[in-house]
Formats: structure tokens, C-alpha cells, sequence
């Protein structure tokens, strides 16, 4: 047993222990500082009635007038969805849906006549939607190439991995590569306005600024071989297995072809929820005062390529506007209300029980 | 105390735990997933892709974990809102153009955090996501409090008592339940004439200092002012101020 003497604690808290040999050891305590004895000075919230209910309160009456806007700004936007699935014997695209094989090489066309009650101002957004369509499943998400999407030259002749079994065709390459592009939508849809005096008016809809400025200008980005002719740097690799055009002919203008065709750049960015939009077309707003699209009747034409029978998905074409929340939404209105209303209530709720029972345990129990 | 009656570990109180993060999980998904449900940005273009909603559902959270703190120190406060900041200075470097650039297959999200964090209905998605996440443990709590309070709730409710911030000086550094035996003893209280009383004063604030309180007396040992039963030497007079010899406020709890 060592030997040890104790002296008296210093001021500043300091033991010094003399060891057998008379030297001193280290302290091994840590200082006195209220930095590492935990004494720093701290901020606790307790819950007394005092600070939650006028919390509560307070609460309930930010939350109702921010849902109230979000609720009034979603029923302001106008909106206007088509099915145009045609699994329906009285729909007129029944025959195209029937037909489908992946053979055909003339596309089935479709007329869908359709009406606007309200004249659609600003913009005009026109979108296709795909339901039961799980864009979110992981061995798709993860089936393709972006080197290769980025221009990479040695990624164009050597596809990731990733993308097998959308890799190659007969040792070639496919450009580009993987499942999520080669299951990309080619429906083609066109708009025309029936004006009073029966002529068929076709409506003109920009086919480009509808992705992401990032996406088409940093992520995806046409290779760049020594000639500047597209189809030059493609050779030697193939078209994917469902498209029916390559990818270097997507679109007649040179900055919308290739990988960087916009059509092709909103198709890659995979949705999060089975049933989803994608911007297809914009139609912009005219300089006079007149409606983008007026009231009146309207044609809708589709070349019906993209079959979505054999998974029970049903595809559907919107016309909308947009505000500064987006698409029409009430979810997130009807949310802020709800629970804006269920705080106050809350609150109502905790004050009366706070006056019944709280004050009583309060007082009564602490005594000196 | 709460940990001697079993408070903290029981079967109960991993009941709610659990309970607590079943609802909590499902407010991070399913607000994010229904606000997003078929919605576009302010300029119409995708906002309800896979990477924009992870985004959403991760910074959801984040913001309904930081919230809910026990208690803020300085260190903490700055932990938490360092962590904060790293966590967005990490996501937009991820994020950026240059990243991507250097290892494209590895940065796939590139964009993702410009394009969604600069839209109003995200923002508002992510506050009403953490306010939905901290409101019924705040309930919880208050009403615990009001209806059944433990023995922390109660001390933590009794305004403290008024203390005078001084230096304490101790020389002994022995813990022993006879306390004056190792103390200086009662001299100077006796000399300096503070054994007079003084009347209370009540104070009350939502504050309650966790630091540790000292007072000008210095009874010359850390255990000199304590009482080995635990009870005011004096119960005659009431609503009189403790004298610096109780250091420790006494509290009794009534028998449940």
C-alpha cells in the first residue's frame, strides 16, 4: 500500500500528491473552471404557463392567415387535365391504346376535343402526367450514365456499368445509355383553338426553358468531337432499344439536340412519387391584352407512341397556370389552417386546465 | 428524485419514446410528400423529382432535430447552429457546379439545392413540418407539468432563492456525512452577526439558473451548510429567508 500524504486544497482547487519516491505527481483533476466542471451558465425553457400559451396563441394566429393565402392563391390558379389513356371503348383514344405494338413504324393518332370555361391569362403551362409509374424505384434511378450525359468521350464509347442491361447493342455502345432513358416519353401533342368561325387554329408552344438552367447548361452537355456535326461524334454508337429517332436527331435546332435536347433533360430528372407531371410545352403570353387561351372549344391531337397498358398507368395532359407557389396545391393551405386552428384550440384547451388543476399543484406542495 | 422512482428507463417511458418517433417519422414524410404531390416551381418547371423531395425530407428534418434541445448553453447554441450551417454549406457544396465537374457520377444532385431552396412553398413546407414534429412533445411536457408534476418540475417552478455572487473559498476537499466536524465551525457566523434574520424575497421568472450559486458567507467546507435531515433548522417563522447556512433549497413532495 503506498504511502500518501494529503495536504490542504488551494484556492484554486488544486491537489498536489506526494508519491513514495517524494515526488510530485500531476494532478489528475481536472480545473475549476466552468467551462470543464459543466457549470456554464445555461438557458432552460420551462414550460410554465406563462411562455406556452401565449406560444400557442401566437402560433394559431400566424399559421391561419398564412394558410388562408396559400388556400386562396391555390383556388386562383386554373387548371385543366385530360386522360387521354384510352382504355375506355368511348374514349378516342381506344384504338390507338388497343393497337400498340412496339413495331409500328407509322404512329397512331388521336383527336380529343375539349373545352375551357375561363380564359387562361400569363403563361400557360402544358404538361404531361404518367400515374402508377414508379420513376422513384432504385434500380432505375440508379440506370444511368452521367459521364456520358456530361460528354465524356470515353464514357460514350464505355457505358457505366449501371446502365447494364441498357448498356449496348451488338458490342455497341448506346448513347445514352441505361433504363431511364431509354424509357423516355415520345407522345406527341398538339394544341388547336376552334375559333367561333370554325377555322382550326394551331396554338404555338416553345419547346425550350422548360428544365432547369443548371441541368441543361452543367450537367448535361453534348460531346464535343473535332467535327461540330452531331451526328459525326455519335457515330459508332447506337440508338436506345424504344426510341424510335437517335439522339442526335431529336430536334431540328442545334441547341435542343443531342443530350442536351430539353425534352430528353426533363425526362431524366426522375420524379419522387408514382404519379407525377413533367413540363412538356409553354405557351407564352401574347403582348396585347387578349387571353393567352381564350374561352372556347379546343382540340387536343396526340401521336399516341408511349404505351402504358401492360402497368395499368394512365396518361394525362394539363394546362395550367402559376403563381408564386407553384401548381395548384390546397394541401398546404388546408395544412397551415388546420393546424393554425388545432393550436388555438390547444391553447384554449391548456389555459382552462392550467387555471383548473395547474395553480392548485403549483402552490401547495413546496414549502420552506 | 426521478431516477430513484424510475422515471427514465421504464417500459413507459420507452412506450412514448417510441410513440413519439413512429409520429415523428411519419410528419417528415407524408407533409413533404403531400406538399409535393403533383406541384411545380414558381417559373413551372419539375420540383417534385426524387432529389428535390430528398432534399425537403432531409432538411425537414434537420430542422425538427435542432429544435428540440433540453436545454442551451453557449456551447451548445453554437453547436447546434453550427451544425446548421455546416449542414447547408455542405449540401450546396455538394451540390455545386464544381464538385460535379471533378467526379460526375459521384455528385449526381448538382442543382438540386438552388432549385429548390429558393422556392416560398418549400420554406413553408419545412416550418410547418418542424412546428407540427416539436408541437405534441410541448403539449406533453405541459401538461405533465400541470397535472402531475415530479419533484424536478416543482424545483424548477419555486423562484430561487436570492443569492449574492461571490468567491466561495474552500479549503477541505473531504465528503463526509459529519460535516462540522470537519468544518471551521460556526465562529465567524457568530462574530459577524448574519445569524439575524432577514425577511424573504420572492422573485419568479421563467429563468432558472443552472449554474451553481455561492453566496458571501464562506462556512469553510463544502459541506458545512448542509443539514444532515434535509430540513429548515427553524420551522417557526415562515416565508423567512433561508440564512446562507442552507445552501440547498428544500423541497417536500407530497405523497403520491
Amino acid at each position: 500500500m503506498m504511502a500518501s500524504s494529503y495536504s490542504a486544497k488551494d484556492e484554486d482547487g488544486h491537489i498536489t500528491v506526494s508519491g513514495p519516491g517524494g515526488g510530485t505527481l500531476r494532478n489528475k483533476k481536472p480545473e475549476n473552471t466552468a467551462f470543464k466542471q459543466q457549470r456554464l451558465p445555461a438557458w432552460q425553457p420551462i414550460l410554465t404557463a406563462g411562455t406556452v400559451l401565449p406560444a400557442f396563441f401566437i402560433i394559431g394566429l400566424i399559421f391561419i392567415p398564412i394558410g388562408i393565402g396559400l388556400y386562396v392563391t391555390s383556388n386562383n390558379i386554373k387548371e385543366f387535365e385530360i386522360d387521354y389513356t384510352g382504355d375506355d371503348a368511348s374514349s378516342p383514344c381506344y384504338n390507338c391504346a388497343k393497337n400498340f405494338s412496339w413495331n409500328n413504324t407509322k404512329s397512331c393518332t388521336c383527336t380529343i376535343p375539349f373545352q375551357l370555361d375561363q380564359p387562361y391569362e400569363s403563361n400557360v403551362f402544358m404538361y404531361y402526367g404518367l400515374s402508377n409509374f414508379y420513376q422513384n424505384h432504385r434500380r432505375y434511378v440508379k440506370s444511368r450514365d452521367d459521364s456520358q450525359l456530361n460528354g465524356n468521350i470515353d464514357s460514350l464509347k464505355k457505358p457505366s456499368k449501371e446502365c447494364e442491361p441498357y448498356a449496348s447493342i451488338d458490342n455497341k455502345p448506346i448513347a445514352p445509355c441505361g433504363a431511364i432513358a431509354n424509357s423516355m416519353f415520345n407522345d406527341t401533342l398538339k394544341l388547336f383553338y376552334n375559333d367561333p368561325n370554325g377555322t382550326s387554329v394551331p396554338i404555338p408552344l416553345t419547346s425550350t426553358g422548360i428544365a432547369w438552367w443548371t441541368d441543361k447548361h452543367v450537367k448535361f452537355r453534348n460531346p464535343v468531337g473535332t467535327n461540330s456535326n452531331l451526328t459525326a461524334v455519335f457515330q459508332g454508337t447506337m440508338k436506345p432499344v424504344n426510341w424510335h429517332r437517335p439522339v442526335y436527331e431529336l430536334d431540328t435546332d442545334p441547341e435542343n439536340n443531342g443530350f442536351i435536347n430539353e425534352d430528353f433533360i426533363v425526362w431524366m430528372r426522375t420524379a419522387a412519387l408514382p404519379t407525377f407531371r413533367k413540363l412538356y410545352r409553354i405557351i407564352q403570353k401574347k403582348n396585347n391584352m387578349a387571353p393567352t387561351l381564350p374561352r372556347g372549344n379546343y382540340t387536343l391531337v396526340v401521336d399516341y407512341n408511349y404505351p402504358v397498358r401492360s402497368f395499368e398507368g394512365r396518361k394525362r395532359m394539363i394546362l395550367s397556370t402559376i403563381s408564386w407557389m407553384g401548381g395548384k396545391n390546397p394541401f398546404l393551405g388546408i395544412a397551415y389552417i388546420t393546424v393554425g386552428s388545432v393550436c388555438f384550440f390547444l391553447g384554449v384547451v391548456l389555459l382552462v386546465i392550467h387555471h383548473k388543476y395547474g395553480n392548485r399543484n403549483n402552490s401547495a406542495n413546496i414549502s420552506n | 428524485v426521478d431516477c430513484q422512482l424510475n422515471l427514465y428507463f421504464s417500459k413507459k417511458s420507452f412506450f412514448k419514446c417510441a410513440l413519439h418517433s413512429c409520429y415523428s417519422s411519419l410528419v417528415l414524410f407524408f407533409i413533404p410528400y403531400a406538399a409535393m404531390y403533383d406541384t411545380v416551381r414558381d417559373d413551372g418547371k419539375d420540383i417534385a423529382d426524387y432529389q428535390s423531395f430528398a432534399l425537403l425530407t432531409q432538411t425537414c428534418l434537420l430542422f425538427a432535430v435542432s429544435i428540440q434541445m433540453s436545454y442551451w448553453t453557449a456551447v451548445n447554441t453554437i453547436f447546434v447552429l453550427g451544425s446548421l450551417v455546416m449542414y447547408f454549406a455542405v449540401t450546396f457544396t455538394m451540390y455545386s457546379n464544381g464538385m460535379f465537374t471533378i467526379l460526375p457520377s459521384a455528385f449526381p444532385f448538382i442543382g438540386t439545392a438552388r432549385n429548390s431552396l429558393n422556392q416560398p412553398n418549400v420554406w413553408l413546407t419545412i416550418f410547418l413540418t418542424s412546428i407540427l414534429c416539436v408541437l405534441p412533445v410541448i403539449t406533453n411536457r405541459f401538461l405533465m407539468i400541470q397535472l402531475c408534476p415530479t419533484i424536478n418540475d416543482k424545483a424548477k417552478a419555486t423562484p430561487a432563492p436570492p443569492t449574492q455572487r461571490a468567491r466561495i473559498r474552500r479549503t477541505s476537499s473531504r465528503r463526509s456525512g459529519y460535516a462540522f466536524s470537519h468544518a471551521q465551525g460556526y465562529g465567524d457566523l457568530v462574530t459577524s452577526g448574519r445569524f439575524l434574520r432577514r425577511p424573504a424575497l420572492t422573485r419568479s421568472s421563467g429563468f432558472t439558473h443552472v449554474g451553481r450559486t455561492t453566496t458571501s458567507f464562506s462556512p469553510m467546507g463544502r459541506s458545512a451548510g448542509y443539514s444532515p435531515t434535509g430540513r429548515p433548522q427553524n420551522n417557526k417563522v415562515p416565508n423567512v429567508e433561508v440564512t446562507s447556512l442552507q445552501m440547498y433549497r428544500t423541497i417536500t413532495d407530497s405523497a403520491p
